[in-house]
């Protein structure tokens, strides 16, 4: 079959590569560009492990066929951190102890960060719903929702401090 | 007191920050140059012995380079952690998911296209789904010396004794279902040979026995066998058993090249261990008071298709049949029994939780029975610090179990007002 050439951004960089059409982006993503942050589960759009933020919408990676991330800009666990620098949540995650197998990690700091991207300030049920699609068996879901509180803190503490 | 002193401090995790970035490598993520994928074919017969296997066909599909059956075993072809019942790579089928061969291809698509191909005679048995059917007299049996594979006994006292004599006698039986541990990262993992040395990297949660039935099954001598451990996505007892590590191994050292696998959902949920399901008759005595005075219990527990950690669950159940409560006669018997289902093994609390859904119900049903509330029928009878164990062990330091009831109870009483009638 005939190579796609799919271009997208990927992390901020521009990234031009030939893939089978049929090709999912989480295999872009994993087998071609190396990024195995983003995780594999189910293969089916259940557990949330391959969730990346595609043009600033949170989808399983598993779901997208390559071509349809062609001319838009990704966002994995990789491209979170600036400068070998953690981003809140990744700390808010260390801190809180958020963080056990780290399988379902990349996937809810990521739906973590779609959630705070369009709603700072977030209560529970609010940041519930918005890990919703995303499965942790080791059950640390307690955990994790203070770590998004807990990031959803600091920045706001930042955005304030930034107003003054 | 030293200040590299942890006790009572929090420590970070030393894996959080690789895990919170996404540079943790799990056993999928391990980038391998060269290296060839495996498959496993595995039977869609619950029952059966294999006369054939013929991959002629597999062979001819560009890209394959090794199809292996149990011919190709070349140590023990038996693994397990307790007993060494289950075959890599197999020549009778126990249950639907049994592994039949083994395919190595330089890519998936060629190793999945091949499993299509591949042609399996097999002279079918009468599968055993329940173990009633599989304890009968007349039995097919399932593995050489029969279908129960262990029986534990505790016993204290004399519960008939206390049976014949008690104010309130409550008998019920309780099913459990099997639960699949879902743990989020499937098998997977990589091998290579490394100047002599077979070097496998897979998630598990037991690379010393992993090491163990590797050497076994591959006939080699344990020092010649390396098993790293890789960041592993979860276990939960089920990633105690072998799933990836002897195909990985056998590919490796048969054809010197790396190789790797991953098992997709499917795969890990048809080919690896589960909950025991459990069947319970439980009988429970107490005395007017609500004191208990005997419990009598016949627990049966279906390890499918091989042992795993089965003995060991069941002695477990068997042991912690009478709750957190004091029993003063005792009569447990738990059987371990081999079926054609899938088969089970550890999975957290260990044949435990089994046990306190049948042991909390009939303390339920005694309240009833005597009209106290379910918390005073508790609270009569919970293990202190002095109380023997139905196994007669003194429990000579800290009980917790009387201090966690009135915790939840307070608790309960605060979220859900009015609960339970101890609230007037």
């Amino acid at each position: 079959m005939e190579k796609f050439q799919l271009k997208m951004k990927v992390n901020g960089r521009t990234v031009t590569v030939a893939v089978e059409p049929g090709l999912r982006l989480l295999d872009v993503l994993r087998d071609v560009l190396h990024l195995t942050g983003t995780k594999e589960g189910c293969g089916e759009g259940e557990c949330g492990a391959c969730s990346v933020i595609l043009d600033g919408e949170l989808v399983d990676s598993c779901l997208v066929l390559a071509p349809q991330a062609h001319g838009k800009e990704v966002v994995t666990i990789e491209g979170i951190s600036r400068e070998g620098e953690l981003d809140a949540l990744q700390r808010a995650f260390l801190t809180a102890g958020a963080v056990q197998c780290g399988y379902c990690t990349p996937g809810m700091i990521l739906a973590a960060k779609a959630l705070l991207s369009r709603n700072p300030n977030p209560g529970r049920q609010e940041i519930a719903r918005g890990i919703s699609g995303n499965l942790c068996r080791c059950t640390g879901y307690a955990k994790i929702v203070k770590a998004v509180e807990l990031a959803a803190a600091e920045l706001q503490q930042k955005e304030g401090a930034a107003g003054v | 007191m030293s200040e590299t002193c942890v006790v009572g401090k929090s420590a970070p995790r030393v894996d959080g920050p690789a895990k919170v970035s996404g540079k943790s490598q799990y056993g999928a993520d391990i980038d391998i140059p060269g290296a060839l994928f495996l498959k496993v074919l595995r039977s869609k017969t619950p029952h059966g012995m294999v006369k054939r296997i013929d991959v002629a066909e597999a062979l001819k599909i560009p890209g394959v380079v090794r199809v292996f059956t149990h011919a190709d075993v070349p140590g023990e072809n038996s693994y397990g952690i307790i007993v060494k019942d289950q075959p890599a790579l197999t020549d009778q089928v126990r249950f639907r998911g049994d592994a039949l061969a083994l395919v190595a291809a330089e890519t998936e698509e060629a190793a999945k296209q091949a499993l299509e191909v591949i042609k399996v005679e097999i002279e079918e048995l009468p599968p055993l789904y329940d173990v009633w059917s599989a304890m009968a007299e007349k039995a097919q049996a399932i593995h050489a010396k029969g279908n129960i594979l262990t029986v534990s006994r505790v016993k204290k006292g004399d519960a008939a004794a206390a049976l014949r004599t008690a104010a309130v006698v409550v008998s019920r039986r309780y099913t459990t279902q099997r639960v699949e541990h879902s743990y989020i990262e499937t098998e997977a993992g990589v091998a290579y040979m490394d100047n002599g040395i077979l070097v496998i990297k897979a998630g598990t949660q037991n690379p010393h026995y992993d090491r163990r039935d590797v050497s076994r099954v591959l006939g080699l001598p344990m020092h010649k066998v390396r098993i790293i451990q890789a960041a592993t996505g979860g276990g939960f007892g089920g990633k105690l058993d072998i799933s990836v590590q002897c195909f990985l191994g056998l590919a490796a050292l048969k054809l010197g090249r790396p190789v790797r696998m991953v098992y997709d959902r499917r795969e890990s949920i048809a080919a690896t261990g589960k909950r025991h399901p459990f069947l319970v008759e439980y009988t429970s005595a107490a005395d007017r008071e609500g004191k208990l005075l005997a419990v009598k219990a016949k627990i049966i527990g279906d390890t499918g298709a091989y042992a795993s950690y089965g003995p060991a669950t069941l002695n477990r159940a068997a042991v912690h049949a009478t709750g957190p409560y004091e029993v003063p006669n005792v009569d447990i018997e738990a059987l371990c029994v081999y079926t054609n289902n899938p088969f089970s093994g550890a999975m957290r609390g260990f044949g435990t939780p089994q046990m306190a859904f049948a042991a909390e119900s009939q303390m339920d049903l005694l309240a009833q029975e005597l009209e106290l509330t379910p918390l005073e029928i508790r609270r009569r009878n919970v293990l202190r610090p002095g109380s023997l164990t139905a196994t007669g062990q003194r429990l000579d330091h800290s009980v917790g179990i009387s201090a966690t009831l009135e915790a939840a109870w307070e608790k309960a009483g605060r979220v859900m007002p009015g609960l339970g009638g101890e609230v007037k």
